[in-house]
């Protein structure tokens, strides 16, 4: 088949055929000095361009979106791009590979030093929402906490590690994601059980057939679950 | 009272539900041919092709025996109602109930493939443009144009969730039938006589009144341009080619070729449009070339002249690579010419068959999400040598081996692509001396010479006139 695509291939395009979809809000000056110096070469961007074909001769940008900005800004007519393939997690990782996405990591499943390396890139990013959260500290308390159990980030909240709700829980969700285990039915550490919520706990207490749980709070639902 | 009733009346005759998605879902699972047509096909489905009651004619005398197609549909114009007049149908409807299995390449799918085609065939049915199958289930168009018939899209599954697009996608292509066919003339294998048939094929066409375009896609020999002794045109093939911003008119690469032939008492005139290879192309090393150019290139350029030409003819190189792909890409249909005695070139028409045909058509169809079918082999025919009794019977067995052998690896039939309908009498294109001759004098030996325009009159008419 390779024979008749044109994905893999590096081709010289017409701007005015490239669709540039979301373009990133990228400083004005970065974009205007580096198309000068651009013109001042023979016009050539050496890094291509990334592209998928969505029709014949008909493309759109997946990635280096600066190239597409700063040609365009040079008045060049054609640009070198690559023409990848059209599926979705291609599009994904070429965003990411061209610094223009960030990956997330599975937190459910994370290690520690993965925990701790994406701390510390939110920590160190400009303009962070996570001043004075203390890297060492989170990190422990996250990486012990059963997070596998997690259906949100939520719970990071109640790790008295610095992270509160709002602009700081935010801010994480940029690196995490979760893919949640379901709750062992015969479930019986309590600090596990202390992270659920009040429903959940119930719905534990029902399936264990245990009668009497209707009214009770937090603290002795999880007393009556982890002994019973 | 009055308003009231025709209001009433016209919320009657086309209720909310009468869409084609609830006419679709309310089908009992196995409905008889009569209730898929009263239910389905009557209304909604004729209604969403844009053909009104007096544009339908059912049970439409073909004019072949006693036969009758379900259905003969055209456009009315302002004095000629079709139902009244009967008269140039464009397109025939062969319908089946539920109950028959119209999946690709099933025996009843065959049986009814086979039917169309001669209904498509059939005296009453010259103007007849388009055919259609279906069961409310599948359903597939074949385009006709002369003789030639070929699938439009492939047997496509119908569903409530594509049955709106789908009827019109349908309706848009029948609206919008192209004038061309486009041929290309390939075989893997050099020296089995391409260029000599674009050249006289298009020689004759012309001589039956149709307008032709040649192309030649074959930039490392040339042979095409060359023989015809054509320069390039105002604007090269290369420079139209590159183009992917459509601003350059391809017509401004085509160069007119006329013959003027003096007759007792007047002069003839006979010619042909001309897409002379230049140099520019030939030059150009293939992987500079794919940096600028698609293999779809071709096909997008050609498209712009599809309602100028009754036929485009495409000299293909031999090889499988840019060019040849492109070139088949580019087609309707694909005309392989072999030679009995080079058991090469029959070799290399099975693996054109069987191998690079589906690939264009798989592209195509990704292309086009599954709307279109893409190219489709015509079958082989021998070109000009001549042909003893028992050196025929060497290439018929030479066939049914290569046959035997491909239906055992891979469970392909070929032999409607290598064997005639009627058995194994394969089209022989006989030799002339003076084909090869008038070559030299840079005009089709179709123009010159009676017998080798009859020759090709009849390869015409073996695949493309009706």
């Amino acid at each position: 088949m390779s024979n008749l695509s044109d994905v893999g291939n590096l081709m010289y395009l017409d701007l005015d055929i490239i669709e540039s979809g979301d373009v990133t809000n990228t400083s004005e000056y970065l974009i205007n000095a580096t198309a000068k110096e651009l013109s001042n070469t023979d016009g050539r961007n050496w890094i291509p361009l990334i592209v998928k074909e969505i029709a014949e001769d008909e493309y759109q940008i997946i990635g280096n979106y600066f190239v597409y900005a700063v040609a365009e800004a040079a008045g060049l007519e054609k640009v070198w791009c690559i023409i990848a393939d059209n599926s979705e997690a291609t599009e994904k990782v070429t965003k990411m590979l061209a610094g223009e996405a960030i990956p997330k990591i599975n937190l459910s499943t994370a290690s520690r030093d993965e925990i701790k390396s994406a701390l510390e890139y939110l920590v160190e990013q400009p303009n962070t929402n996570l001043k004075g959260v203390k890297i060492p500290v989170a990190t422990n308390r996250i990486d012990e906490a059963p997070r596998q159990y997690w259906q949100d980030l939520s719970p990071i909240t109640n790790l008295k590690c610095g992270i509160t709700k709002g602009k700081k829980l935010q801010a994480l969700e940029k690196v995490f994601y979760l893919t949640p285990q379901s709750i062992p039915d015969d479930l019986k550490n309590s600090q596990v059980l202390n992270s659920l919520t009040v429903t959940e706990l119930k719905k534990i207490a029902k399936k264990r057939k245990l009668t009497n749980y209707g009214k009770l709070n937090k603290k002795k639902l999880v007393d009556l679950l982890s002994e019973n | 009272m009055i308003q009231a009733i025709t209001r009433e009346d016209i919320k009657g005759d086309r209720p909310e539900a009468n869409t084609l998605r609830s006419a679709l879902v309310a089908l009992p699972k196995d409905a008889p041919e009569a209730i898929v047509n009263n239910n389905f096909i009557v209304t909604p489905f004729f209604d969403a092709l844009g053909f009104s009651l007096e544009e339908r004619v059912p049970e439409f005398g073909t004019g072949k025996g006693h036969q009758k197609v379900d259905y003969a549909l055209r456009h009315n114009t302002d004095e000629n109602i079709f139902l009244n007049t009967q008269a140039s149908p464009h397109v025939l409807v062969e319908l089946k109930g539920r109950d028959i299995d119209l999946t690709y390449n099933s025996t009843s799918y065959k049986a009814t493939v086979k039917q169309i085609k001669k209904y498509l065939l059939a005296p009453n049915c010259k103007s007849v443009q388009w055919g259609i199958i279906t069961n409310s289930k599948h359903i597939q168009l074949f385009r006709k144009h002369g003789k030639t018939i070929y699938p439009a899209t492939p047997c496509l599954d119908i569903k409530p969730d594509n049955i709106d697009e789908l009827t019109d996608r349908i309706r848009k292509r029948i609206k919008n039938t192209p004038k061309a066919l486009t041929i290309a003339v390939y075989n893997n294998k050099g020296g089995v006589g391409k260029t000599t048939t674009v050249i006289n094929l298009a020689a004759v066409l012309t001589r039956h009144k149709k307008k032709v375009l040649i192309i030649d896609f074959d930039p490392n020999q040339q042979d095409l341009t060359n023989s015809l002794g054509i320069q390039a045109g105002k604007t090269s093939l290369y420079e139209c080619l590159k183009d992917k911003k459509n601003s350059i008119n391809l017509k401004n690469a085509i160069v007119p070729y006329t013959k003027k032939f003096k007759s007792k008492n007047n002069v003839i005139t006979f010619s042909f449009d001309v897409l002379p290879v230049d140099l520019q192309l030939a030059n150009i090393p293939e992987d500079k070339l794919k940096t600028e150019l698609s293999t779809h290139s071709l096909r997008k350029k050609l498209e712009t002249l599809k309602n100028d030409y009754d036929y485009i003819l495409i000299d293909a190189s031999p090889n499988w690579r840019f060019y040849s792909i492109s070139a088949v890409y580019a087609s309707d249909v694909v005309l392989i010419p072999t030679k009995h005695n080079n058991i090469c070139s029959l070799e290399n028409a099975a693996v054109t068959i069987k191998k690079y045909i589906p690939e264009i058509q798989k592209t195509r169809q990704e292309k086009t999400q599954g709307l279109e079918w893409g190219a489709t082999a015509l079958p082989i025919f021998f070109n000009g040598e001549k042909i003893t009794d028992a050196a025929r019977i060497k290439a018929t067995n030479a066939i049914k081996k290569i046959i035997q052998q491909v239906k055992k690896e891979s469970g392909l039939d070929l032999s409607p692509y290598l064997e005639s309908k009627t058995g194994i009498k394969i089209f022989e294109l006989p030799s002339n001396a003076y084909i090869g001759y008038a070559a030299f004098e840079k005009i089709p030996a179709a123009y010159k010479n009676k017998i080798a325009y009859s020759y090709y009159a009849e390869l015409a008419k073996e695949y493309f006139l009706q």
